[in-house]
C-alpha cells in the first residue's frame, strides 16, 4: 500500500478517513489492525479487499493493482482472493446454514456436487457439521460467525479480511473465533483483522495502529489511548 | 455464474416473498386478462362480420363488368357517340384477362335477355337464368348439394333457395302454400315469351333435366339456375329473332375471375379496373372490414395496456421496496464475489418472473373468461334464433399467438419495469449497503 488516501465528504467539510498510509502486509502473516472508531481502520480493511475505492493512492494485492479495475474485475478479484468476515455476521436469515456458506460458490460458477462437498467439509471444519440445516435465527452469535467464517472460506481464497468478528460476541465465542482465525493463518492463509478486541495481540503476528487515518508506533497509540481513557474517567466523574 | 443458478437463486427469491410477488402479479394478470379478452372480442367479432357476409370460397372470387362508358354521350353531327372509354368484354379481352399475373380462370357468364317461367309439374316460378362458358360449376368454387356440377347441354343445376320459389298458380284461397319440391332429377319445363312487333306473344317452350342441385352459399348462386353457354346462346338467338351475338365486339355480359389466392384478389382486381373494365371482389370490402378490425383491435389492445402499465409501475415499486430491504444482502452479495453484472441479473430476473408469472395467470383468465363470454353469447344467440332472427353468433376467438404474445409481453413488461430498480441495486457501492440498516 502506497500513499493511501481516501476522502468522504461529510455535508460541506472533507472528511479524511486515511490520510496518506504506506503500509505492507506479508504474505502469510497474521496482521490486526487497532484503532479507536473514526481511526478509518475498517475503511482500511474495505480497500484492502476491493470492497471501496481509495480517493488517490496505490494498493496492490497479490499482483493486483486494485486501483486500476474496473466494477467488474473488482468483483471477480473478491470472488477468487478475498473472504470477508463481518461484525454482525452478515448471513441471509431465509438461507440454512448450509446454503449460506454454498452461497458465493453460486457466483463462482462451481458444479452443484462439488458445492455440497466443499460446503459440508468447511461446516465440519468449524464444527457446525449438525447445524447445517438451521437458519440463522436458530443458532447463536457464535455459531453465526462461524458459518461466516466457513462461507468465506468457501471459494478458497489466499486472504482473509474480518471487520470486528468478535465484537458482536461474549467472551468465550469471541475467543473461539480468535482461535479459528489462528488456524487459518497457521494453515498458510493471510489473515488481516481490524478489531479494538486486546486480545486478539496474542494471536496476532504484526499489529498496526491507526489514529485518525494515520499510522502510528504503539507508544504514540497507547500514549493516545491512556489520554482517552483519561478524558472518560474524567467525563464519568464530572 | 450459471443460468442454472440465476434461474434457481431468482426463484428462491421469488418464494422468499410469495404474499408480495402474488399481489404484484395480480396486477399484471389483470392487464394481461383485459388485453386477452379485448383482442379475443374484436378478433370474433371480425370472424364473424367477414363470415357473415361471404363464404371463405368467395375469397378469391373477381366480378368483372364491361366498361359502359362515363360521363355524358357526345352529340357528334346529330349521332349519338358514346365516350371512347367503353370496354366490352371481347374474347380478345378475355385473352388479355387471363394473362395476368395470380389469375388461375377466366370464366364468362351470359344472362338470359328475355323472361322465362320456370314449370315443374303444377308449380311456377320465375328464377334468374345464367349460362356459364364452363364445363363445371366447379371452377367458379361452388359446393354440390346433390347431383353434378358439370354443366351439360339440356341439364340445369339450380340454386339452393330456387325450391322455395315454386307457387301453385291455381291455389284457393285459404289453401296452403306449396312444399318446396324436390327438384333432384326431375325435368323442368322454361317457359321462353317473347312479343313480336304487333304485339302478338311468342312461346318457346324447353324441358331440361336437373342434373344438380347447389348448397346454400349465400349469394347471387343461391337463386340462380345455371344452363350451359351453348343453350343459352341458343336461346338469346331466339329471343334476338335469330341474329347471334357477336363475342368479338359485344363480348359477354359478365366475366368471373378466379384469382389463384386470396392474397392476391386486390392486386388482380385493381390490374383489371386499370385495363378499363368494372371489377369488383369482395376481397376489397373484406380487407377494408379487416383494416378496420385491426385499428379496434389495437384500442381494444390499448386498453389492457394500460392496466399493464398501471401493473409495471407496480412491479417498480415492489422491486424498489425489495431493493431497500434487502440493500445488506446485496451489499453481501458483492463482498462475496458478485459483480454488478450479477446483481443486475438477479433483480431483472425477479422483476420479469413477476411479469411472467402474471402474464401466465392472466392469460388463463382472459383465455377462460373468453370462453365464458362464448357461452354467454350463445345463449343470448340461440334466445334470439327464437325470436326468428338468423345469426352465426358473434363470438370471442383467441388465436394460439395472442396467448403467446400475452405471456412474452407481460414478462417483457416486467423486466422493462425492473430495469430501473435493478439498475439501482447494481450499482450500490458495498460498503454503503453493507454499512445500510
Amino acid at each position: 500500500m502506497r500513499d493511501l488516501r481516501k476522502t468522504f465528504i461529510m455535508g460541506r467539510q472533507k472528511v479524511h478517513a486515511l490520510a496518506g498510509i504506506d503500509l505492507d502486509i506479508k504474505k502469510g502473516s497474521f496482521t490486526v489492525i487497532m484503532g479507536p472508531s473514526g481511526s478509518g481502520k475498517s475503511t482500511l480493511l474495505y480497500l484492502l479487499g476491493g470492497l471501496d475505492r481509495a480517493t488517490s493512492g496505490e494498493i496492490h494485492v497479490d499482483g493486483f493493482e486494485l486501483e486500476k479495475m474496473d466494477e467488474n474485475d473488482l468483483g471477480l478479484f473478491r470472488r477468487k482472493k478475498v473472504g470477508f468476515i463481518f461484525q454482525s455476521f452478515n448471513l441471509i436469515s431465509s438461507m440454512t446454514a448450509f446454503q449460506n456458506v454454498a452461497f458465493p460458490m453460486r457466483f463462482a460458477g462451481i458444479p452443484t456436487k462439488e458445492r455440497h462437498v466443499r460446503a459440508s467439509s468447511l461446516l465440519n471444519q468449524v464444527g457446525l457439521s449438525n447445524r447445517a440445516q438451521h437458519r440463522p435465527t436458530e443458532l447463536s452469535g457464535g455459531q453465526q460467525q462461524r458459518v461466516a467464517v466457513a462461507r468465506s472460506l468457501v471459494n478458497n481464497p489466499p486472504l482473509i479480511l474480518a471487520d470486528e468478528p468478535t465484537g458482536n460476541l461474549d467472551t468465550t465465542s469471541g475467543y473461539s473465533i480468535m482461535k479459528l482465525l489462528s488456524r487459518l493463518n497457521q494453515e498458510g492463509r493471510t489473515v488481516v483483522v481490524v478489531t479494538h478486541d486486546l486480545r486478539m495481540r496474542q494471536f496476532a503476528s504484526e499489529m498496526i495502529f491507526l489514529l485518525d487515518g494515520m499510522v502510528v508506533s504503539e507508544a504514540e497509540y497507547d500514549a493516545a489511548a491512556s489520554f482517552e481513557l483519561q478524558e472518560k474517567e474524567a467525563e464519568e466523574l464530572i | 455464474m450459471h443460468f442454472w443458478d440465476f434461474f434457481s437463486l431468482i426463484i428462491e427469491n421469488l418464494n422468499r416473498r410469495k404474499g408480495r410477488v402474488a399481489l404484484t402479479a395480480i396486477g399484471v394478470v389483470i392487464g394481461t386478462a383485459a388485453v386477452v379478452l379485448l383482442v379475443s372480442l374484436a378478433t370474433g367479432l371480425q370472424k364473424s362480420a367477414t363470415s357473415n357476409l361471404w363464404g371463405i370460397n368467395d375469397l378469391t372470387r373477381i366480378e368483372v363488368y364491361p366498361n359502359w362508358g362515363s360521363g355524358p354521350m357526345m352529340m357528334v353531327n346529330g349521332v349519338a357517340e358514346s365516350p371512347s372509354n367503353i370496354k366490352m368484354l371481347t374474347s380478345a379481352a378475355l385473352t388479355e384477362i387471363a394473362a395476368i399475373d395470380g389469375v388461375d380462370k377466366v370464366i364468362p357468364r351470359d344472362y338470359l335477355n328475355g323472361s322465362a317461367m320456370v314449370k315443374l309439374g303444377k308449380l311456377e316460378s320465375w328464377g334468374n337464368i345464367m349460362g356459364v362458358e364452363t364445363a363445371s360449376l366447379e371452377d367458379l368454387r361452388y359446393l354440390v348439394n346433390e347431383g353434378t356440377l358439370e354443366l351439360r347441354r339440356g341439364t340445369v343445376i339450380v340454386g339452393s333457395w330456387i325450391p322455395k320459389n315454386f307457387y301453385n298458380p291455381n291455389m284457393r284461397p285459404g289453401e296452403e302454400p306449396p312444399e318446396p319440391p324436390q327438384m333432384m332429377d326431375q325435368r323442368i319445363k322454361l317457359v321462353l315469351s317473347k312479343w313480336t312487333e304487333d304485339g302478338q306473344e311468342v312461346k318457346k317452350t324447353v324441358t331440361l333435366q336437373v342434373a344438380g342441385t347447389l348448397q346454400e352459399m349465400r349469394n347471387e348462386a343461391d337463386g340462380t339456375m345455371y344452363v350451359s353457354m351453348t343453350d343459352l346462346e341458343a336461346w338469346n338467338q331466339w329471343f334476338n329473332n335469330g341474329k347471334r351475338v357477336n363475342r368479338n365486339k359485344d363480348g359477354y355480359q359478365n366475366v368471373i375471375v378466379q384469382a389463384v389466392s386470396p392474397d392476391v384478389t386486390v392486386d388482380v382486381t385493381n390490374h383489371i379496373n386499370d385495363l378499363g373494365f368494372m371489377a369488383y371482389s369482395p376481397q376489397s370490402t373484406v380487407e377494408g372490414i379487416n383494416s378496420f378490425f385491426v385499428v379496434l383491435q389495437i384500442i381494444f389492445g390499448g386498453i389492457g395496456a394500460i392496466a399493464l402499465l398501471v401493473a409495471a409501475i407496480g412491479i417498480a415499486n415492489t422491486m424498489t421496496m425489495a431493493i431497500l430491504e434487502r440493500t445488506r444482502e446485496i451489499g453481501l452479495m458483492k463482498a462475496i464475489g458478485a459483480t454488478n453484472k450479477d446483481v443486475l441479473t438477479i433483480f431483472l430476473g425477479e422483476a420479469a418472473g413477476i411479469g411472467f408469472l402474471g402474464g401466465l395467470g392472466g392469460m388463463l383468465l382472459g383465455w377462460g373468461g373468453s370462453k365464458v363470454l362464448n357461452i354467454v353469447a350463445m345463449q343470448f344467440m340461440a334466445g334470439q334464433a327464437e325470436q326468428g332472427i338468423v345469426s352465426n353468433g358473434i363470438s370471442t376467438v383467441t388465436p394460439t399467438w395472442l396467448l403467446l404474445f400475452a405471456i412474452i409481453f407481460a414478462t417483457l413488461v416486467g423486466f422493462l419495469s425492473g430495469l430501473y430498480p435493478a439498475l439501482r441495486a447494481a450499482t450500490l457501492e458495498p460498503v454503503m449497503a453493507l454499512k445500510y440498516e
